[in-house]
């Protein structure tokens, strides 16, 4: 029972994180029908921004806003100075350019930061909360990390759902010219997208780095994992992808705790599978009423 | 386009059979003698190779070694070189991963025609190669890994030699220290998904099979959050952790188990119990970073072995020699000697002795003969000798269970010495009290 508890605790935690890198994929696919699989390789360049602030004796969440800071200038970039220009072209080249972009930001970050593995301290305690005198699996980090998952969630359904500005960010990535043509200023709001997706891919990164080791590889888990949290989720949802990421981080645990760390992958890609086959456009898409 | 096509197959094929002839030659001209092959080997310079992972996850320490080796040679060559010889070592990085290693070993043999592979680092790295190097007839000296396969069939790889204590006789002295002190414990194995954690997972039960309550395993590269691994040792009673695994996840198991709230008793096999690096980990990983010199405290109480001298035993004359040897030779001079580098010069050291031993008329047939012939008998920094003859090519014989304390280790036992199978293990401190010629030069 205890290991139960345990485990799954850890796998909310898990979820949590793999939820906020789901949510980066999902903003940008709302905003502009592209994954971006330079995702993951973004996010680990802003970490690498915020413990170099750290490692001066920066106070951590100074580093962590500074970082989020820094995701949101490097999504505008990318989206004015690699996006842009392939944009009205097949979608595959914008794809085939985020791919591209992975391994440019991989290898430089090696060159610039090195590639050994180095520590990334947490703010709070990463030591097991204490309930009486058992302690029970989750850390004070892990219920930050779930606590900030679900306000940058909660934040992005409000914007989507609720402003202007999120509105005419749909409208935007659902029909450029007839947005256009609405005086909706289209290529503002795809870089804002684009802006926004980086900014919450570094709020993922940070989180998966507290109280863990990285290097420049320590995100490529998650370019897996975080794309299959996303589909599960039907790419187009933040709740979605929030639930998807639970689903994904709780399998996961329990195969890691049950069954064994080496079946893990095969899992995810197995329910990425079912879901797939089952629903292919994913758990909580609307269903296509048309398509043209 | 179709004519374009076509060009580019004919230069290609222009250019694969001119690197090929260039290959052929490059190999023919160096044939020589009738006893054997020396290529590489000149009068005045010996040129060897080795594939380290200088990048990538296991990188951290592992690519401190080659410089290591390197200090020594340049040590050596700087006082006449071996029979009038200077060493030269290429290092290539294959950041750990096979594919590399087949690709820089290619390049080794080919282009820079080394004489010998020597200390190569990595089970699953050196595996790809091992079958390649005894093919060419290559000497394959001194694997950086304690892999049972570099020994165990010289009639299958008799080129090939390990250097370290394998992971069984390991696991075996774990588990018989384990037996005969913690009786009770309720041991917990956690193992690296690969011939490392096997290997030790087989000496350990040769002791503690009915002691062994779980066993939980990681994927080198795979994922680093170890809560179920942990939970599930918390929820078996697990109060003794054995770790077969690399200094890394040293790091990342201490910090998921506290994570879980699961307290034990941890020991960790040689591999991934260094206190300098694992303790400079888990300092930086902590809230509030705590001052990376400190983070060697929170190693206290941990369980290791040990077989050559190290770092926190700076009164230790191997350990003066290595020291001396660092301060004239490293190329950048603030770094810090550390214990892969004394690795590595220990590695050196045993190199150097085998070319001694070999005399002056060098081949890639004499020097593997000479060193199943003198091997066993060469004296150095292990605690104890190395077991080469005709029949095993598996290199030190023991290790003593050490207890970390303060980043110093304290012994807990004599050195213990055995092999691989149900061989006894014996104490035996003869070959520890080994101490280096005045000259730090093998004689």
């Amino acid at each position: 029972m205890q290991q139960f508890l345990d485990t799954t605790l850890g796998g909310l935690v898990l979820g949590a994180v793999y939820a906020a890198f789901a949510l980066a994929l999902c903003l940008i696919w709302r905003s502009t029908r592209i994954v971006n699989f330079a995702q993951a390789a973004m996010a680990m360049v802003t970490t690498y921004i915020a413990l170099s602030l750290i490692n001066v004796d920066v106070p951590y969440w100074v580093a962590f806003l500074a970082a989020i800071a820094a995701g949101f200038m490097l999504g505008a970039l990318v989206e004015r100075l690699i996006i842009r220009p392939v944009e009205g072209k097949a979608d595959l080249n914008a794809v085939i350019l985020t791919l591209g972009l992975f391994m440019v930001l991989h290898g430089l970050t090696a060159l610039v930061f090195g590639v050994q593995h180095r520590g990334f301290p947490a703010p709070v305690s990463t030591s097991a909360i204490e309930v009486g005198d058992t302690s029970i699996g989750i850390t004070p980090f892990g219920v930050l990390t779930i606590v900030i998952v679900a306000v940058v969630m909660a934040g992005l359904v409000v914007l989507f759902r609720f402003t202007d500005l999120g509105l005419r960010m749909r409208a935007s990535a659902f029909n450029g010219e007839v947005s256009r043509l609405l005086g909706v200023r289209v290529g503002r709001m795809l870089t804002l997208g684009w802006a926004l997706a980086a900014a919450v891919g570094a709020v993922a990164g940070l989180l998966i780095a507290g109280g863990d080791l990285v290097n420049p590889a320590f995100m490529d888990p998650f370019v897996i994992y975080g794309f299959i949290a996303a589909v599960l989720g039907g790419l187009d949802s933040p709740i979605g992808s929030v639930i998807g990421g639970l689903i994904l981080g709780l399998s996961l645990s329990y195969v890691t705790g049950y069954v064994g760390e080496h079946l893990a992958p095969l899992v995810a890609l197995g329910i990425l599978m079912l879901v797939l086959l089952v629903r292919p456009s994913g758990l909580f898409a609307a269903a296509a009423a048309r398509r043209v | 386009m179709r004519t374009t096509a076509r060009r580019a197959v004919q230069v290609v094929c222009v250019l694969t059979t001119a690197s090929l002839l260039a290959a052929c030659g490059g190999a023919g001209k160096e044939r020589p003698s009738e006893d054997g092959t020396a290529v590489g080997v000149t009068d005045s310079t010996i040129k060897v190779g080795a594939h380290f992972p200088l990048t990538g996850p296991a990188a951290p320490g592992y690519s401190e070694i080659p410089s290591g080796h390197q200090a020594f040679y340049e040590y050596v060559n700087d006082n006449g070189g071996v029979h009038g010889r200077e060493i030269e070592m290429v290092v290539k990085d294959d950041a750990y991963n096979p594919t590399n290693t087949s690709a820089v070993t290619n390049d080794m043999i080919l282009q820079d025609e080394i004489f010998a592979m020597v200390a190569g680092l990595g089970t699953p790295t050196h595996r790809a190669v091992v079958q390649r190097l005894n093919d060419d007839g290559i000497p394959d000296l001194f694997v950086s890994s304690g892999s049972l396969q570099w020994g165990d069939d010289p009639a299958s790889s008799p080129m090939t030699f390990g250097w370290q204590p394998d992971y069984e006789i390991e696991g075996k002295i774990i588990g018989q220290y384990v037996k005969e002190n913690m009786p009770d414990a309720k041991v917990g194995l956690f193992l690296q998904d690969d011939d490392f954690g096997e290997d030790g997972e087989k000496g350990a039960r040769q002791f503690l099979d009915s002691q062994i309550v779980d066993v939980q395993k990681y994927t080198p590269g795979g994922s680093t959050d170890f809560s179920p691994q942990m939970s599930s040792f918390k929820s078996k009673g697990v109060d003794l952790v054995l770790g077969f695994n690399t200094p890394s996840y040293t790091a990342l198991s201490q910090i998921a188990a506290q994570g879980v709230g699961f307290k034990s008793k941890w020991f960790y096999s040689n591999v991934g119990s260094d206190p300098a690096l694992v303790g400079g980990l888990l300092a930086s990983m902590t809230k509030g970073k705590i001052p990376a010199e400190q983070g060697v405290k929170l190693m206290d109480g941990m369980m290791t072995t040990e077989y050559i001298p190290g770092v926190d035993a700076p009164e230790d004359e191997w350990v003066k020699l290595w020291q001396k040897v660092w301060d004239e030779y490293s190329k950048k001079g603030s770094e810090k000697l550390t214990n892969y580098r004394i690795y590595g010069m220990s590695q050196a050291y045993t190199f150097v002795q085998a070319l001694q031993a070999n005399g002056k008329d060098l081949t890639r047939e004499s020097i593997v003969e000479t060193i199943e012939k003198e091997g066993a008998s060469f004296e150095g920094p292990g605690l104890a000798p190395f077991r080469f003859s005709e029949d095993s090519h598996m290199g030190i014989s023991g290790a003593s269970v050490v207890e970390l304390k303060n980043g110093a280790s304290e012994p807990l036992t004599p050195v213990l010495v055995t092999d691989i199978g149900d061989a006894e293990i014996k104490e035996d401190d003869s070959a520890a009290s080994d101490a280096p010629p005045s000259s730090g030069l093998p004689e």
